[in-house]
């Protein structure tokens, strides 16, 4: 049973993108404000890279970039001193069009990033220098002859598969051609090519997800368009095929949901690969889980606003004191950004306070007046307002974890 | 207002009212029924909210259209345009105010009668209100009256009296306009501009005109034919909507002589477009004769400048009912809300909600943005264990150590929770292969055989290489004068039956142990069939009575106990009869596989082998004791081909550790995602192999063990040896997995763990030193623990290593004598205590020190910052930091604790309670 609370983070404006890092201790979030300074359109996503490689972001925008950031600690002689704030360390300026989605590639691959834009191209980029993430070479351009408007990783690392990559598109001319379309690497040729594409997938898709692979034979691709479908993806084993050429998949369709009843917008799975989350039209977050039998069933229905859903027996007894207790961050929240940071509290996750501090990474346009400093636009300001421990006058402690050690 | 089509407005600013007019005006008012009952004679409006009528005012014939006053006060004062041309201001409800008392029924009169089309009050002077009528010769078209004008013109023009009959109160009657503009033209939808409060756009007759009341002789016009319904965005104030039959243009007033941009053109004509008063670029639109508003989100601000953007629009569809909409009108100030109404007049109140992100964290909660708003959702603690989700299960399990328990392995399925059944015949299997291997290692060195590499290899390779050598024998019953065939053990079978749980190890062939431990765990219906399987009808019936008596079983019990003493052996009897007809309506397999037993035919045991839900482990030894060779050779294969398929651990039973249990746990593992599990049973792979491969590959131990044949003769039958099972590909990185895994959620403390029962089993596994400290001076290694480094050459035991009582100073390098560096803090050399402590290395995991005695040796570790390489022991260093963002060492900026943000994370596990 899942039961859902209001997370107080008031924006000033629409989030368009939720993303955790590795460890689940910090969120970021991204929105669009007309006047948000590093970005000039607005951020549609926004994805960490594993902290193998340091704090670091992508964020891609409607304003035909990406940019790649990372928190630093601030010189000691400036105001910010002893806090961290974030830098964009690149902007990668490839796209002619607005880019629609922005991942960092499996640990295991290195430092690299995958973009996808309107015009329908594919850009995968490579820090060569880990140590220096101003330097992206653009290593490979995939042309995918439709306006993209997701991609996903293969998280899987196994030697046994090669690095894989799926594109969703949006575009919505009447031409109905299929709108997903898998690449897969190739060591000879040292190119992506198509590996497969999902004929029967013709509506326009507005996100996919792979699936934590957590050692299973096969891949999970969740696809959102204008219904949930899960597919799997079995690799032929590579003695069966010729060598060389990509990698053929058995793929079945194994759930088709349309209890949306819209389009689907976002699909989202937890860290095991076993439950998906969706959000659709209809206002609503769907969680969807297999059985033993493999057979998909829907296990939960949250509205958006964190209601229960009349009628439905999961959420018959959702505690009314679980919302007050969350501490408001609010006051200090105001104010448009282009991303926000969430640190959650050390303790577990049903404490009263979830998140204790967070970091903002750009300075509202007309500051507001509960934010008590502003820095440049490119940087981006690190606070941390604790729920537990009000003594703002001493410099805030960044580590507040640490004196445990 | 045509009479059949409603419209519907909110009121300004009082929130919970809204107006629906087609021939008269009914005013609602809105309330949330979420904490009440729906009241009798309100109309619900949504799941929880209702509208209750307030008042009915008819007093308007021919409505056209309505505006709502803007102003705060009178809060409930209406223009009513009429097909006539009048407006009239009308009210709902009682104002007492008397100074707008006589603004009711004021109207206001054009020239020359046409209808009204449009009406719109100046958002700025409230007193204004702009109409819009057709056209008439060379009338005007669009007239802006003053509603507190007094002035009435002294002639009034005849065809205004004409229309007037029958108003009795002249006075209330205006006709002079403030303005009069669009001569020759007709209008058809105003709105004023926020911009100032004298720009007016009109759409006018196949124009778009926007009249400057500071200087009525000029207009700007562009000519268009979507000229109806103009409509500012109120965030964005150069933003104008207006639309032709299905298609809207979005225009800019920056550069007006074209539309920005135009949408999809809907099959159907529009009726209505509407930007959303609470959210930035949102329109509403809605065509005739749908259910659906379509909207159009427009996330950027078109930039006039040059810039080519093609602003980027998502286009969405909600349906708030299910009949056609007449109308809708957004909520003021409730967010995105929106009310609309039917033909029929009845209404639906609903939100539209933003697109909804998420994303979950590594532990098991979701994260969703919607809208402006984070929620945040949790798997309940306090659920039902078996519907949790793995990774949940699997975090759970992790700290409560499952799968570390190496000398009791069976009990790792109680760590596991104790509520898997499979995991429970997992363990229990683990359990008995290694306990079986040991003993039976012990017995192979007294007789020579490779049982001790069978055993791993389960059942299967068991039965397989002990082809053709049993006979079946009969055997009686005990307490009955009945034979039956059993087969004769011999050592494969016992080894099998040993490995099922049956006997105990030994030659002792009895299942008596087994018996009394399944009654003392209370399975009182397993231990029956279990008694029964081995002839012994007494016992099982014993059994069976216990089990009723004990208060805990079933009392039913007894009667099935009755009706097994009733067994006959006739084969027509009425008790066969009825016993294999009724026995498939027992719930219990255990009971159903023990009437299945008695009444089967010498030799056809279907009935028990394939009854599923029967343990595997029961089923396979009832086999082993009554199959011949050829049956339990199919029948196993067909079982391990059954469990593979399935993913089924209990098969791990058949499959033993081997190439096939692989694949089994593969099936598993893509089943369910449990890596856990399945790196866990691997390991315990590991550890039979560590034990036998290194019997083997050591030539002094395996001297020892009495020339035990060497195991690469025996793969044959298991396909592939243990080493190749822990060098699968699959195993690595279903390990690889759950560490990645457990790193995620932090619990590194957990993952260490791990790697130190792996390397355990798998001393390949093991990392190298990571660091050493060289000497500034001689650049050798400063390390203490000399044995970890047998490649320097000669060793450094000269230089006094742990124990030596003639130590050299340990403050100075062991290789050239120099001293080390200082503590930035206490400014003594480092490396003083580190040597008091004996094999005190980083690197030696293996000391076992109390916590107090571990943290101070820590204490007096080298640490230096890898960016300013600045340093000193690490007590000091932690305490220094404590209070202080930057390094100690004097105009040294660098701030080195908070270098690495993952290094500031704690493990997960500490703060679990």
């Amino acid at each position: 049973m899942f039961v859902a609370r209001s997370i107080a983070a008031d924006h000033k404006d629409l989030i368009h993108d939720v993303s955790f890092d590795f460890h689940g201790r910090r969120m970021a979030t991204c929105s669009s404000d007309q006047s948000v300074k590093t970005h000039s359109g607005s951020v549609w996503r926004v994805t960490w890279a594993h902290p193998e490689f340091g704090q670091v972001l992508a964020s891609c925008s409607f304003d035909r970039t990406a940019a790649v950031w990372e928190e630093i600690v601030g010189e000691s002689n400036d105001k910010l001193r002893g806090q961290s704030h974030w830098v964009k360390r690149t902007t990668l300026v490839d796209s002619r069009t607005s880019v629609t989605d922005v991942k960092f590639a499996p640990k295991h691959m290195g430092l690299m990033l995958a973009t996808c834009s309107a015009d329908g191209i594919v850009r995968i980029y490579e820090a060569p220098d880990v140590m220096n993430l101003s330097q992206w070479s653009l290593q490979h351009e995939i042309s995918c002859k439709l306006s993209c408007s997701c991609i996903s990783w293969n998280p899987s690392s196994s030697r046994a598969h090669a690095p894989m990559i799926a594109v969703g598109s949006d575009d919505s001319s009447p031409n109905a051609m299929a709108k997903v379309q898998i690449f897969e690497y190739n060591e000879n040729t040292r190119k992506y090519a198509k590996a497969e594409t999902l004929l029967t997938v013709t509506d326009p898709v507005h996100d996919i997800a792979f699936a934590p692979n957590l050692g299973r034979s096969f891949h999970i691709l969740a696809i959102a368009t204008k219904d949930v479908r899960i597919f799997t993806l079995k690799p032929v084993r590579k003695e069966l095929t010729s060598s060389g050429g990509p990698t053929k998949f058995e793929i079945h369709i194994v759930a088709q949901f349309d209890n949306h009843n819209s389009q689907v917008w976002r699909v989202s799975w937890n860290i095991t690969g076993t439950v998906l989350a969706s959000s659709g039209d209809d206002g609503c977050v769907r969680l969807w889980k297999a059985n033993y039998m493999d057979n998909w069933k829907c296990t939960g229905i949250l509205k958006g606003n964190g209601s229960p859903v009349n009628g439905s027996s999961q959420q018959g007894n959702s505690n009314p004191s679980i919302g007050s207790n969350i501490p408001s961050l609010q006051n200090s929240l105001n104010g448009s950004s282009a991303g926000r940071y969430f640190f959650p509290p050390l303790d577990s996750p049903r404490a009263g306070s979830r998140w204790s501090s967070y970091a903002q990474l750009l300075p509202p346009p007309p500051p507001p007046p509960l934010i008590e400093h502003s820095c440049d636009a490119d940087t981006a300001s690190l606070q941390y307002p604790h729920p537990r421990r009000r003594s703002l006058s001493r410099p805030l402690n960044p580590l507040p974890e640490n004196e445990g050690v | 207002m045509s009479g059949t089509k409603p419209d519907i407005l909110w009121a300004p600013h009082q929130v919970d009212r809204f107006v629906v007019c087609d021939s008269e005006l009914s005013l609602y008012h809105v309330e949330s029924t979420v904490n009440s009952e729906l009241k009798a004679g309100s109309l619900r409006l949504s799941e929880d909210s209702a509208a209750t009528l307030l008042s009915i005012n008819s007093e308007t014939p021919y409505m056209k259209c309505v505006a709502w006053y803007l102003s705060y006060d009178p809060e409930c004062l209406l223009a009513v345009g009429q097909a006539n041309g009048r407006v009239v201001l009308t009210s709902l409800g009682q104002d007492h105010n008397s100074k707008f008392r006589d603004l009711i029924g004021k109207e206001f009169v054009p020239k020359h009668a046409r209808q009204c089309n449009t009406l719109a009050w100046n958002p700025l002077d409230s007193n204004w209100l702009a109409a819009g009528l057709d056209k008439h010769r060379a009338d005007f078209s669009v007239l802006i009256w003053d509603i507190c004008s007094k002035y009435t013109p002294d002639i009034v023009p005849m065809e205004k009296v004409r229309l007037s009959v029958g108003e009795t109160e002249t006075s209330l009657l205006v006709t002079k306009p403030l303005y009069e503009l669009g001569q020759n033209d007709a209008c058809l939808s105003l709105c004023w501009l926020p911009r100032d409060q004298k720009l007016l756009l009109a759409g006018m007759h196949r124009n778009l005109a926007i009249f400057d009341l500071r200087n009525t002789s000029q207009k700007m016009f562009v000519n268009t034919k979507a000229v109806q319904g103009v409509t500012v965005d109120p965030y964005f104030h150069d933003r104008v909507a207006s639309f032709y039959e299905g298609q809207v243009a979005i225009w800019d007033l920056r550069k007006f002589e074209k539309p920005v941009l135009t949408l999809t053109e809907q099959p159907k004509p529009l009726t209505k477009v509407a930007w959303c008063p609470t959210r930035t670029g949102l329109l509403a639109t809605l065509t005739r004769d749908s259910n659906i508003i379509r909207l159009y989100d427009m996330q950027h601000t078109p930039t006039p400048i040059g810039d080519e953007t093609e602003p980027t629009i998502i286009e969405r569809s909600v349906q708030p009912c299910d009949n056609y909409i007449a109308s809708f009108a957004w909520h003021p100030t409730s967010q995105n809300r929106m009310i609309v109404v039917t033909p029929n007049r009845t209404m639906s109140d609903f939100t539209v909600f933003e697109r909804i992100s998420l994303a979950w964290s590594p532990i098991t909660s979701l994260m969703w943005a919607c809208g402006r708003h984070l929620y945040e959702c949790a798997e309940e603690e306090n659920d039902n264990s078996l519907e949790k989700d793995i990774a949940t299960k699997m975090r759970l399990r992790a700290l409560s150590r499952y799968g570390l328990d190496t000398e009791q392995v069976w009990r790792n399925h109680i760590l596991a929770g104790n509520e898997d059944p499979q995991l429970k015949s997992l363990w229990y299997t683990l359990h008995y292969i290694l306990f079986m291997k040991q003993y039976t290692e012990d017995m192979d060195q007294k007789s020579p055989g490779n049982k001790g590499s069978l055993v791993y290899a389960g059942i299967k390779s068991i039965v397989k290489s002990s082809l053709g050598m049993v006979e079946s024998s009969r055997h009686n019953w005990s307490g009955l004068d009945k034979q039956s065939d059993i087969q004769n053990l011999n050592e494969e079978r016992i080894l099998a039956l040993q490995l099922c749980g049956w006997i105990k190890k030994g030659t002792d062939v009895d299942v008596g142990p087994f018996l009394n431990s399944l009654v003392q765990e209370g399975e009182w219906e397993r231990a029956a069939a279990v008694a029964l399987f081995n002839l012994d009808i007494r016992r099982a019936i014993q059994i069976l009575n216990e089990g009723a008596s004990s208060g805990k079983g079933d009392l039913n019990l007894n009667v099935v106990a009755m009706a097994l003493s009733g067994y006959t052996d006739e084969k027509n009897s009425l008790w066969r009869e009825m016993c294999s007809t009724l026995r498939l309506q027992l719930n219990n397999p255990y009971l159903c596989v023990m009437f299945a037993f008695l009444t089967s035919e010498a030799g056809s045991y279907d009935g028990v082998l394939y009854e599923n839900k029967v343990a595997v482990r029961d089923r396979v030894a009832f086999a082993c004791k009554f199959l011949s060779d050829s049956q339990l050779n199919r029948y196993i294969e067909k079982l391990t081909n059954e469990m593979k398929d399935a993913g089924n651990l209990e098969g791990i039973l058949l499959t033993g550790l081997t190439k096939d249990g692989v694949d089994l746990m593969e099936s598993y593992v893509d089943r369910t995602g449990d890596v856990q599990t399945a790196s866990y049973c691997m390991l315990q792979c590991m550890k039979v192999k560590s034990e036998s491969e290194v019997a083997q590959s050591c030539p002094t131990l395996s001297d020892l063990m009495d020339c035990s044949p060497p195991a690469s003769s025996v793969h044959g039958i298991f396909q592939g040896s243990p080493l190749d099972v822990l060098k699968d590909e699959r195993v690595q990185y279903w390990i690889e997995n759950y560490r990645n895994l457990l790193d995620a959620w932090r619990f590194w403390h957990k993952r260490a763990e791990f790697d130190i029962h792996r390397s355990k089993l798998d001393p390949s596994s093991k990392p190298l030193a990571q660091v050493f400290v060289s000497c500034n001076f001689c650049g050798k290694s400063i390390s203490y623990s000399c044995s970890t480094v047998p490649h320097q050459g000669r060793g450094f035991s000269q230089y006094g290593v742990s124990g030596s009582p003639t130590k050299s100073k340990v403050t100075s390098c062991p290789g050239c004598r120099k001293p080390l560096p200082r503590c930035a803090l206490c400014l003594i050399n480092m490396g003083t205590p580190v040597s008091s402590c004996p094999g005190g290395s980083k690197s030696d995991e293996k000391v076992d020190l109390s916590k107090d005695k571990k943290l101070a040796q820590f204490n007096n570790w080298f640490t230096w910052c890898h960016n300013c390489r600045h340093g000193g022991h690490a007590g000091h260093m932690l305490s220094w930091f404590r209070d202080h963002a930057e390094c100690p060492v004097s105009a040294c900026t660098c701030k080195c604790m908070q270098l690495d943000t993952t290094g500031n994370l704690v493990p997960a596990e500490t703060v679990q309670p």
